[in-house]
């Protein structure tokens, strides 16, 4: 996917998985059971934004990295 | 192995009242403790809490079929209803059978998705602080905090009209059977007596949701169980966990965090002066005090968790309290900061069962928290009150928090 980040922030996750149940292609487990990103060209970014929803930590970010736009999670998400 | 002089008694009166004061104790002398009375290994350090939650490969999470296999065929067939309700609980399975339920339920649950329910709640916590304002002395647990989980639940079902005290009732026999009264000698049969009552009361609602289904969840179950992804058994079991499940601990998380806050006045006054903390406060009161203590796993194969052998087939009770008060994760870990980031608990358990609620107790958690400062001054506990929590090593749930209310003078 050209223009967008996806990052899993390390300090919210909590290794639920649902990312990889989700996007398997995209996510796998690290070392400490957390997530990491293994194919960032894995899904497309509709897929993508829908797997983020799924993680209850919203610990997946999804960026325009040309606009600098976070397009998910939305700011009043975020804790 | 080394014997320490450690109290295993984990119902003493003690280790109820002070959960946490007997947590730090075990900690500091053996993080990964074997308990000769229950039978287990007791897990309070976070790195090793963390471990064993996250690693579902090598821990699992089927209670009843390792209960099976401490039982008489006897003992089985006294609890067949038990069994066989409780063996469909997503909480209570392994991959695969864990994995398609959970991924269908989750997007009904995530933070995006439960957000249609904020202006319903805002409304119910508005409503009970009229009622309670009115009185002025109130038990908060009873009063507030029980309003807002169970109301939310029952619309989530799609069941407005269900009678909450019957379900409360039968919840809390059913409870008798792994929460609480492990001495009770009749708990089998009172945990039996709960389940038939709450499912002789659920399934016709299933049935007339399958002759006119709505956009609740139970409907949701029925068409994935026409789709074939899932069956009649995890309908059931799963109506079942909801009604169950999603009541009681979100009520003691509000109650909890207000006893947290009685306790820290300041980190109230704090909080009142600057609401926008909200999400950051309630994540701390998650970790200070969250409502579920522990949870359970059982090792499938040797495993090594720090410098521990855990055999195949031990199993373990994992302190979800005692990893949120590891100094070695937080810092000043008895201190109520309101302010804390990051805050990386583990109130709602790690792992492939991080609890499906969690962003619904979350918002409600919040929305009790925001209308609470917004209208009254930090609650005061009723002189002489004696608090005493329920005996149960999984919830910590009090019984009456008894205090004043006072409206906020602006």
């Amino acid at each position: 996917m050209e223009n967008i980040k996806v990052s899993v922030d390390l300090n919210k996750c909590v290794g639920s998985q649902l990312c990889i149940m989700f996007s398997p292609t995209v996510f796998e487990r690290d070392g400490n059971g957390q997530s990491k990103i293994v194919n960032r060209n894995g899904a497309n970014l509709a897929e993508m934004l829908s797997t983020a929803e799924q993680c209850p930590q919203c610990a997946i970010k999804v960026e325009n990295t040309q606009t600098g736009e976070v397009l998910f999670p939305p700011p009043e998400l975020a804790f | 192995m080394e014997t320490i002089s450690l109290n295993d008694d984990l119902m003493a009166p003690n280790v109820i009242s002070d959960p946490h004061g007997y947590y730090r104790t075990l900690r500091e002398a053996e993080p990964i403790h074997w308990n000769a009375r229950w039978g287990g290994w007791v897990l309070t350090g976070y790195n090793e809490v963390v471990e064993v939650l996250r690693d579902s490969l090598n821990f699992s999470s089927d209670r009843m079929g390792f209960l099976a296999q401490e039982l008489t065929q006897e003992e089985q067939e006294s609890i067949a209803p038990i069994f066989k309700i409780l063996s469909y609980w997503m909480v209570f399975r392994d991959p695969p059978e864990h994995t398609a339920l959970r991924m269908l339920l989750n997007k009904h649950f995530t933070p995006i998705a439960i957000e249609r329910y904020r202006p319903m709640v805002r409304k119910i916590v508005q409503k009970t602080l009229d009622k309670v304002l009115s009185k002025g002395k109130i038990d908060f647990v009873k009063d507030f905090a029980y309003e807002v989980p169970m109301t939310v639940i029952l619309e989530l079902i799609g069941a407005p009209d269900l009678d909450t005290e019957k379900i409360k009732e039968w919840s809390e026999k059913l409870g008798v059977f792994f929460f609480i009264k492990a001495d009770e000698p009749r708990r089998r049969e009172i945990a039996c007596e709960g389940i038939n009552a709450l499912v002789d009361y659920i399934t016709p609602l299933i049935e007339q949701k399958r002759e006119r289904p709505g956009i609740d969840l139970i409907s949701l179950l029925l068409s994935a169980e026409e789709a074939g992804s899932i069956t009649a058994n995890d309908v059931l079991a799963t109506c079942v966990l909801l009604v169950f499940g999603g009541h009681e601990t979100t009520m003691n998380l509000i109650a909890n965090g207000t006893m947290a806050f009685i306790n820290h006045p300041d980190q109230w006054d704090k909080f009142q002066k600057n609401p926008d903390l909200l999400k950051k406060a309630v994540e701390e009161l998650l970790r200070y005090d969250g409502s579920v203590k522990s949870t359970v796993r059982w090792a499938k194969e040797d495993t090594q968790v720090g410098n521990t052998l855990i055999k195949k087939g031990d199993r373990i009770l994992v302190s979800l309290s005692g990893a949120n008060r590891d100094p070695q994760q937080f810092t000043d870990p008895d201190g109520l900061n309101i302010e804390r980031n990051p805050n990386l608990h583990v109130a709602f358990a790690h792992g492939i069962h991080v609890c499906l609620g969690a962003s619904l107790a979350r918002m409600e958690v919040e929305e009790a928290f925001a209308g609470l400062i917004s209208r009254i001054q930090c609650p005061e506990l009723v002189e002489g009150a004696q608090l005493e929590y329920y005996p149960s090593v999984v919830h910590r749930a009090i019984k009456e928090l008894p205090v004043y209310i006072k409206p906020l003078i602006k």
